[in-house]
């Protein structure tokens, strides 16, 4: 299982890294709405770390959703999901190695929104952004699998994409409310140890989407 | 508005909802089973002309 | 004259939903400090109360759906979960009808309002599915998910809402752990608008899954009309 497990996320890697298509177009997405927000915000935006933290959600959860979308629809390209489900490699082993491949791909992109957001936002490159780290890793994780697993279906019907922000943005709203907290208070000076409460809520959130795209891919990838 | 009206309009909206839903259902029903009649009398000619003629006889159109 | 068990349950449901009118309207008293408008409460619970049945329903069926592969629990799931939604949007009708002349305003972002509010979404989501994508096992096992995750996480909002704070009535059950309904005919009206209002959600139940398992019979019957006339086209 590990094995398969690494050969998958080996060739969703590589892909990338050939094509770059899926990280370049999440950043410039996250770049997008940062701009936007800014200029939303106005010139008070960089007095106010829970802007800075609002932000940087918002450009999460919409980068990642088009990511999700982007990285399950390469499957379907000559039917390669079907390829994947005739493999010896069990339904969990295909979600595990496509959740890791998101995330991985996400956290380089989201290495990126961080600079923008430190530039955008005036904040500074220290020790509050190296707390900032597992917390995104947190929600980066929990939102890969959420979107992952319904990415599966969505990503072969009509209005895919719009369908599978409906689903899975309301469902992930745990995790949002969670995040923007602990990314607030971490980017106000806060230690993580006061943030454990919003982390626990991030790590239960992640644990349950996990374990149901673990039990549940099966059946969508049918 | 005063607070009678708050009521009405509550009370008033649930059941305008439950009607209006009733009505749906009952539109969507009853169309169904005419579309479903439909259906089942076509696939019952369809098999009738299948079916192998009795004088043993290929059946050609 | 011979009545089916459909129509004397839907006489049933029509008398106990008149009787829980009279009692909201002539027999119980009016409530001391919020005045009349407090009569809402005895609908507006009630409807929240089969607006988490369906739901719960809905994850339970769709569970049973994507394990048995058996059509009847997808239409029990899309059913219960179709007609908890008519009350989810009752209970937020009715809660702003409310909260307007008491907290003078229609709407704010309080944890349960809040929380009711993402329900509501997640299983707009799950309709929209239903209308929008295609009438397949794909579809319906999607929704299934969609359906059992959303019930998984319902608990896990109501933690993350709650780190605001509240300030929705707690009626049944006050912070002193009683309940705040002072007369025993408030006690009583209530019981009885429960029982009428779950006795129309599920004659309502029960009339939409009767036009769901004609759908899906629909569906059925056109796949063997399409399969039958295809095998007739390519016989010799």
């Amino acid at each position: 299982m590990l094995a398969g497990f690494r050969a998958l996320l080996h060739k969703d890697l590589t892909l990338e890294r050939r094509g770059g298509r899926v990280v370049v177009e999440i950043s410039v997405l996250s770049l997008l709405v940062l701009v936007v927000l800014v200029i939303a915000y106005g010139p008070q935006a960089g007095q106010r770390p829970v802007a800075a933290a609002g932000a940087l959600w918002v450009a999460l959860i919409l980068s990642g959703l088009s990511g999700a979308s982007l990285a399950v629809s390469a499957e379907h390209e000559n039917d390669c999901l079907t390829g994947l489900r005739l493999s010896p490699l069990e339904p969990a082993t295909i979600y595990a190695a496509k959740v890791a491949g998101a995330a991985l791909t996400m956290a380089v992109s989201q290495a990126a929104t961080l600079l923008l957001l430190v530039l955008f936002f005036n904040l500074q490159f220290d020790l509050n952004l190296l707390r900032l780290i597992p917390v995104l890793l947190l929600g980066t994780f929990g939102l890969c699998a959420i979107s992952t697993l319904l990415g599966t279906v969505t990503s072969r019907l009509r209005a895919g994409e719009m369908l599978l922000a409906l689903l899975a943005a309301p469902l992930y709203v745990p995790e949002l409310i969670a995040g923007v907290k602990a990314s607030a208070a971490v980017l106000g000076g806060a230690s993580l140890t006061a943030v454990v409460l919003p982390l626990k809520i991030l790590a239960a959130c992640d644990l349950l989407f996990a374990v149901c795209g673990y039990l549940l891919f099966e059946y969508l990838a049918a | 508005m005063n607070h009678l009206s708050y009521l009405f309009a509550a009370y008033s909206i649930i059941f305008l909802a439950v009607f209006l839903y009733i009505i749906l259902l009952w539109r969507r029903q009853a169309q169904l089973e005419a579309e479903l009649l439909r259906l089942e009398e076509e696939v019952r000619e369809l098999v009738r002309k299948m079916a192998p003629p009795e004088d043993g006889r290929p059946n050609v159109t | 004259m011979r009545l089916s068990l459909t129509t004397a349950f839907a006489a049933a449901t029509c008398v106990l939903v008149l009787a829980a009118l009279f009692m909201v309207f002539v027999y119980v008293p009016t409530e001391a400090t919020q005045g009349i408008v407090q009569r809402i409460f005895y609908f507006h619970v009630p409807c929240a109360w089969v607006a988490f049945l369906g739901f719960g329903l809905g994850a339970i069926a769709g569970a049973f759906y994507l394990f048995f592969a058996q059509q009847v629990w997808d239409d029990i799931g899309y059913s219960a979960v179709e007609v908890g939604m008519l009350f989810c949007t009752l209970v937020l009708i009715t809660g702003s009808l409310w909260a307007k002349p008491i907290w003078g305003t229609w709407w704010t972002w309080d944890s349960r309002l809040t929380t009711t509010f993402i329900l509501w979404l997640l299983y707009a989501g799950y309709l929209l599915l239903r209308v929008i994508g295609e009438e397949s096992e794909r579809v319906a096992r999607l929704a299934a998910v969609v359906a059992i995750v959303a019930v998984l996480d319902i608990p896990l909002i109501v933690i993350s809402v709650r780190l605001w704070r509240t300030i929705h009535p707690a009626v049944l059950v006050t912070r002193s752990g009683e309940h705040g309904l002072e007369d025993p005919r408030m006690l009583q009206t209530l019981a009885v608008s429960m029982l009428a209002v779950s006795a129309l959600s599920a004659w309502l139940f029960w009339m939409r899954l009767k036009t769901v398992r004609a759908r899906s019979r629909l569906f059925q019957l056109r796949r063997v009309l399409a399969a039958t006339q295809a095998l007739r086209n390519g016989a010799p």
